[in-house]
């Protein structure tokens, strides 16, 4: 049984495929920030994206409060989480000049213990922030959009926009390049590095809470999606990305999205879960150092820097660089 | 014998096995004994019943997606078993559910059947769900402890051993049902079927798709989705380019929401049907007026068929303020304890051992069962039940029977 394809649906798929990028553009870039900053995997993200869920699922379903308030509430909840686990998980690993194995094996407790939790005060079934989760559609000649994805581009394309000012511009933002570029020479120069870790958290908490907020205003949540599906395609985006490529990473999810929709044009929708594990093994053999192409300049000034994702996910943390994972 | 021992103390003093008391003396207290005994047991609701309880096990999903459904189905089997308690029991005896959380999963039930049998000592249990009634059964029948499965729908569950029935019509009837009904009544050609991949998605699909095409209809797309999915995108659009006219969906309870959801925000308004699963006013309330026109199946009388239906919907309003979710499951699952009361009834009133093989016995014997809210459920040669099809369709918001075949 063929179905024959017209390219108004393969516009439609194009779209809303996009769309729903969204939240795993944000969802990776997190992933990559933190990695490049504080140069942890932090799988325990997807402990955060439960926390941040369902602390604006109280504050919505439960209290009933304005988005905007629901918002507030999961990223002071968020955050407050990303800065325990910096404070008391990381900075301890750090201490201990722990190796990367330990760190791997801490932040997926984390994140499990999180999903254990979520199940057991709310319940396995799958949830949505408000109670319908249809919005508005207007057509614009064959392709239906809805105010779900305008709201869902604007979002993710004012938050880049914001990070990369606040990268750029501001001293936090540019102490942050710093301590991702050589941690002991921004050490030197004043520039402290518990303050950079807690801000990428921070970042990374707020952009969490963003993408969790456009994935229950549309789909319903279950607590284990975030570690089984979300996370995994922001491991995958980074390390196509190449590691400390913050913004790549965020497109190679979106790419990545774009992958799985389209895919339903060859393979039936029963596979298509399946394509993100097998885009994992191709990635980690095929391209372990990614394949977003950089100037030569900037190969050259980075070539101190772990280049290789799967070199990083090998390699020990040194004492010569304070026990952290390079 | 409990009871009796009990009573026995106090008015003797000692435990009836040790009693030293002279002949006369004896019997006339025995007698005394024995009449407090029995007014204590015609006193429904007295909390103190003549013999040991009559159990049997239940086991449905208590958490996890499927929950929705389970928590429902147990509180009107606690009601059914209440109900039957208030009006004595079974031959004075009490009749007491254990109730297990299954989670509608396989492995999960095994654990739980397997308690059933080997610490609860039930000699019957009920269960539902396709793929935990198809992993429990070879332990009924090891074990010889009658299973009725109540809710379970996938047609391969008549041949599941000895011991294994249903009590509730498997998918080969509404399906087939509704397959014929959508091409013959509303003028359907084209149809789309989406089911989860899982035991009850597959077979109910396969029956509806076989039924549809006996009945003229053809089938332009066949998908399915894993249980867990969510985001529905890429199916929806495989949906609209085959360009069906309408789309069954065998499904779990939260994704058929999810699904119906993301077919009306991409523009595909085409007519839906579903099964007994969709039947749930909580859908309605989350698709909103993207609901309207769903038609669904339901093997269990209305309230313009049955007026019990009625008075059960009364005691649902006044208890929760809205209806069970899953009406017609709930039916059954309501109904079950009074066929077990049936049964534990023959084979007391036959003075046998309280065992599977005779609750079986008496299955067969009976056979014909008047229940309060199913009606009359004939249990038939190869394990199955009959019942008529009731189509259901959301119109303004509700519920409302539309057909009956």
């Amino acid at each position: 049984m063929t179905v024959d394809f017209s390219w108004e649906i393969v516009g439609q798929l194009a779209w809303t495929g996009l769309a729903t990028s969204t939240f795993y553009y944000l969802f990776a870039v997190a992933f990559a920030l933190v990695l490049k900053v504080n140069r942890v995997w932090n799988f325990g993200q997807a402990g955060m994206m439960v926390f941040a869920y369902f602390s604006m699922y109280v504050a919505l379903q439960w209290w009933a409060v304005p988005p905007l308030v629901g918002v507030a509430v999961g990223i002071v909840v968020t955050i407050a989480v990303g800065v325990a686990l910096e404070w008391f998980g990381f900075r301890v690993l750090r201490n201990r000049r722990s190796s990367v194995l330990t760190y791997f094996i801490f932040t997926i407790a984390i994140s499990q213990f999180a999903i254990y939790l979520g199940e057991m005060i709310f319940g396995a079934a799958p949830k949505t922030l408000y109670t319908s989760i249809m919005s508005p559609v207007f057509l614009v000649g064959p392709i239906a959009i809805s105010h779900w994805d305008l709201r869902a581009l604007a979002v993710t394309v004012s938050l880049s926009l914001a990070l990369a000012v606040f990268l750029r511009v501001t001293k936090d933002g540019q102490s942050l390049s710093a301590v991702a570029d050589n941690s002991e020479l921004a050490e030197v120069y004043g520039i402290g590095l518990d303050r950079a870790y807690a801000i990428s958290i921070v970042i990374a908490a707020v952009l969490v809470v963003a993408g969790m907020y456009l994935v229950g205003t549309r789909l319903p949540m279950y607590p284990a999606t975030p570690l089984n599906q979300f996370l995994i395609l922001a491991v995958i985006a980074t390390i196509l990305a190449g590691i400390g490529n913050v913004f790549a990473a965020g497109i190679a999810a979106v790419v990545l999205g774009m992958i799985q929709t389209f895919s339903i044009l060859v393979i039936s929708s029963t596979w298509q879960i399946l394509i993100i594990y097998a885009l994992i093994f191709i990635t980690i053999l095929l391209f372990p150092s990614g394949v977003v192409l950089k100037p030569p300049w900037r190969k050259i000034s980075r070539a101190a820097e772990p280049s290789s994702g799967a070199a990083v996910i090998a390699s020990s943390p040194s004492p010569a660089n304070g026990g952290r994972p390079r | 014998m409990a009871i009796k021992r009990i009573v026995t103390k106090i008015l003797v003093g000692k435990n009836p096995s040790s009693s030293n008391i002279p002949g006369g003396q004896q019997r006339g207290r025995i007698w005394i004994t024995a009449a407090v005994a029995a007014g204590l047991q015609v006193l429904p609701g007295s909390g103190v019943w003549a013999q040991e309880a009559l159990k049997f096990g239940v086991a449905d999903p208590l958490t996890g997606p499927s929950a929705i459904f389970g928590l429902d189905q147990m509180q009107a089997v606690r009601w059914a078993v209440e109900d039957i308690n208030a009006k004595g029991g079974i031959n004075g005896r009490k009749l007491e559910a254990i109730i297990a959380d299954h989670q509608a999963k396989p492995e999960v039930g095994i654990a739980v059947v397997n308690k059933f049998t080997s610490v609860d000592k039930v000699p019957v249990f009920i269960t539902a769900f396709s793929s935990v009634v198809k992993a429990v059964a070879s332990i009924a029948d090891r074990e010889k402890v009658l299973m009725l499965s109540v809710g379970a729908n996938s047609p391969d569950i008549k041949n599941l051993g000895d011991y294994v029935y249903t009590m509730f019509p498997l998918a080969d009837i509404d399906m087939k049902a509704l397959g014929a009904y959508m091409v013959q009544k509303q003028g359907k050609k084209r149809a789309a079927v989406l089911y989860v991949n899982h035991e009850t998605g597959i077979e109910g699909a396969k029956v509806f798709a076989q039924a549809f095409t006996h009945a003229g209809g053809e089938v332009v797309l066949n998908d399915s989705y894993e249980e867990t999915r969510s985001d529905f995108t890429g199916l929806v659009l495989k949906v609209r380019a085959a360009n069906p006219d309408t789309i069954h969906i065998h499904s779990n309870v939260s994704d058929f929401t999810a699904l119906v959801a993301q077919m009306r925000q991409l523009g595909l308004n085409t007519q839906i049907t579903s099964f007994q699963t969709a039947f749930n006013p909580k859908m309605i309330q989350e698709v909103g007026a993207g609901a309207e026109g769903i038609i669904v199946t339901a093997m269990a009388p209305s309230s313009e068929d049955n007026p019990n239906v009625a008075g059960y919907l009364n005691r649902w309003q006044q208890a929760y303020k809205r209806e069970p979710i899953g009406l017609p499951y709930t039916q059954y699952f309501h109904d079950a304890p009074y066929i077990i009361a049936q049964l534990y009834k023959w084979v007391l009133d036959r003075n046998l051992p309280v065992i599977g093989e005779n609750l079986r016995k008496a299955l067969l014997d009976i056979k014909s069962f008047d229940l309060p809210l199913t009606t009359r459920i004939v249990f038939n040669d190869d394990h199955t039940v009959n019942s008529p099809t009731y189509f259901w369709q959301v119109k303004n918001g509700k519920f409302q029977v539309i057909g009956k075949q």
